[in-house]
């Protein structure tokens, strides 16, 4: 899977979340650069990226990541697996 | 609130909770509570925001007006002991408390005996119940919703595990026991044991999920657990299904009957298929023992319909066991609206169960009160089906649910006695009825509130209460809780009519009063005037008001008490009329019946 396309998929999962058809994702892209990103959001968020790139992260994963460019990774890196 | 979100929302299958988390967080953020709102509060051990959210929006798209209250994270014991806590400020109707397995303080030792294991529960068990007491105190109206005990989800033991009544496993299963045996009236104990088990505790239980943000169960299933939840709460707010319609040929037996003939349908215990249609024909009269009312719709001509029943050497299902039968050409759409009539139910009071998509989605359009189950292709899938739907999920099953499908069934007895006298009082004398008219009993409170919360028809006022809020009255000498029980020569009803009244100095206001329309026009609306204004002598009562609220449903009593002989307020609308009947007149309104008191 190329990185344009998780990143195609990973957009349209962050506008369903956060009810924003306008995000655009930046690597560098944090809770604090997106309106409504909270902790309630965050899990919605990690949900439904399990669930459309049919990926389970683990615990280790899941606590250290904090921009959307490691989200973008740990996907690439899971789907590679 | 836009109806589309609503109809997405509504019409998203519950296993796919990523939609129904998104769609959750857009209707709870595009809703405002009003101040009349329902208040309901969701406290517990583990995390409650997901659950908050999506019970919130499933309510809302049911119609409801309501409010919460979001517990404190892990503050069950918080909530309930504080007496300055937020829950008690908040001041909810209703409280939904979701406990798990890290409130357990004592697990038995390693090789206790049985009585300890006994002991240990009874003692875990007391603490719910001190829990749900001092609730009580504080919110004596309050009704409790309490989640009973999954897991574990790991037995060190193995498969001792099992074999061992000391073990974590067994000890879980024996506090159910008791939190199921042991609620007080006002503590509604929800299943959700039985939820983790028909999905299985490797599904149900995420590890990862409950150490990286607490969740007491995978969001995977938080349709399904806020569902049963749901519907908890639409049955304590009188919103319930009480008659499953059905479909015959390829729902309760294979084949047409119409072609086959009634001895060659599918329903030979030695055929796979019909050894399903048999499962599911059993499964229905289960349904039918609890008081779920059963009819039939099907297109087939009536006497060809009727003979397997009465001829097929393995029908389980009996003509008596069908309170309303009806087999014609007509659209099913007039025939559910027929038989909604004959047996006196609401439309939106009824599940319709046929194997035909095209029937279904014609039912769905033009009656979409009506619950119409998503039939599977396989026969064999029927009854879990039916079962996980969960459509018949009433508070609680009362003695006269289960004499009620006997009473439909005397009806057509009672049908060919009216029929064989032309004079309708001479048919009454006839019925030989008797019934009594006394203060509610500890034994028929469960029954006063059921009456009360399920009728819509015969319901002057259409308050809702809680079985809290029952006993607080009860115990309030300005008030006096009637119920109305009635029998005749064909069966007994049981309780059938509620009362209750305010004594406020001279005055005697009826504040509810409710009828099972299945004694309609019998004389039992007399009965009761009579027997009220012979209270209101002995009181040295000057005057009986009484009240009538439109409903979307209460059409019928709109003029009860105007042809009852009370005097209507000058002041009445269409939507509220006030009534009242003086002492001079106790004697002049028209109290006849052919009831007699026992």
């Amino acid at each position: 899977m190329s990185r344009e396309n998780v990143v195609d998929q990973l957009t349209q999962i962050f506008r369903e979340v956060f009810d924003d058809d306008t995000i655009v994702l930046k690597d560098d892209m944090t809770a604090d650069d997106v309106d409504g990103w909270d902790s309630l959001t965050h899990l919605r968020l990690i949900m439904q990226v399990e669930k459309v790139f049919d990926i389970k992260f683990s615990t280790n994963q899941l606590k250290s990541f904090g921009s959307a460019g490691d989200l973008i990774s740990l996907i690439k890196e899971k789907k590679e697996e | 609130m836009s109806n589309e979100l609503v109809h997405k929302f509504i019409t998203t299958e519950l296993s796919d909770y990523t939609s129904i988390l998104n769609l959750s967080s857009k209707i709870v953020k595009s809703w405002n509570a009003t101040s009349a709102a329902k208040k309901i509060a969701v406290i517990g051990t583990s995390s409650l925001q997901m659950i908050v959210m999506t019970l919130k929006a499933m309510l809302i798209c049911e119609g409801y007006d309501i409010d919460f209250y979001e517990g404190e994270y892990s503050g069950l014991k918080m909530d309930i002991f504080d007496p300055s806590s937020r829950l008690y400020e908040f001041n909810p109707e209703i409280i939904i408390m979701i406990p798990d397995i890290h409130d357990i303080v004592v697990w038995p030792e390693l090789l206790c005996e049985k009585d300890e294991v006994i002991r240990c529960a009874d003692e875990e068990v007391a603490a719910f119940n001190q829990m749900f007491e001092t609730i009580h105190s504080t919110l004596p109206n309050t009704h409790i919703f309490c989640t009973n005990l999954t897991g574990p989800p790991e037995e060190a033991m193995g498969n001792l595990g099992g074999a061992s009544i000391f073990s974590k496993h067994n000890y879980l299963s024996v506090i159910n026991l008791d939190l199921a045996y042991k609620n007080p009236d006002y503590v509604t104990i929800v299943d959700v044991n039985r939820l983790a088990c028909e999905i299985g505790f490797n599904h149900w239980f995420d590890p990862s999920a409950y150490v990286m943000s607490k969740q007491g169960f995978s969001l995977s299933w938080i349709g399904y657990f806020c569902y049963l939840l749901k519907l908890q709460i639409m049955a304590l707010t009188g919103k319930t299904r009480k008659c499953l319609v059905l479909d015959l040929d390829n729902t309760l037996w294979g084949g047409t009957v119409g072609d086959l003939g009634y001895e060659n349908i599918i329903l030979d215990p030695n055929d796979p298929e019909g050894e399903a249609y048999l499962t599911f024909q059993k499964y229905i009269l289960e349904l039918k023992s609890r008081g779920v009312l059963v009819a039939v719709c099907s297109k087939n001509d009536e006497e060809v319909a009727k003979k397997p029943f009465e001829l097929n050497q393995y029908m389980k299902l009996k003509l008596d066991d069908i309170s309303c039968f009806v087999a014609n050409w007509q659209d099913k759409v007039s025939n559910i609206r027929q038989i909604a009539e004959s047996l006196n139910i609401g439309i939106d009071s009824m599940v319709f169960f046929d194997d035909n998509p095209t029937e279904r989605a014609l039912v769905e359009k033009f009656l979409p009160e009506v619950l119409v189950i998503d039939v599977p292709e396989d026969v064999a899938e029927y009854t879990r089906t039916l079962d996980r739907v969960h459509a018949f999920d009433w508070l609680q099953i009362t003695k006269e649910d289960l004499n009620r499908t006997s009473t439909y069934v005397s009806n057509k007895k009672r049908e060919e006695l009216r029929l064989s006298y032309s004079d309708y009082s001479e048919y009454l004398k006839q019925l030989k009825m008797r019934a009594k008219f006394e203060l509610v009993k500890d034994s028929s409170i469960n029954r006063f509130v059921q009456l009360l919360n399920k009728s819509n028809q015969f319901n002057l006022v259409t308050n809702r209460y809680s079985e809290a809020a029952i006993n607080e009255l009860r115990n309030n000498e300005k008030y006096c809780l009637y119920t109305v029980s009635l029998s005749d020569c064909y069966s007994d009803y049981g309780i059938i009519s509620c009362v209750v009244t305010e004594f406020d100095g001279n005055i005697c206001k009826i504040r509810d009063w409710c009828m099972s329309c299945r004694v309609l026009n019998k004389g039992v609306e007399t009965f009761i005037l009579k027997k009220m204004i012979d209270l209101c002598v002995d009181r040295g009562i000057t005057r009986i008001d009484g009240e009538y609220k439109r409903t979307d449903k209460n059409k019928l009593v709109e003029k009860l008490y105007n042809k009852l002989g009370f005097e209507e307020d000058g002041f009445s609308s269409d939507f509220y009329k006030l009534y009242h009947l003086r002492k001079e007149r106790y004697f002049e309104v028209n109290t006849e019946n052919y009831i007699k008191e026992v």
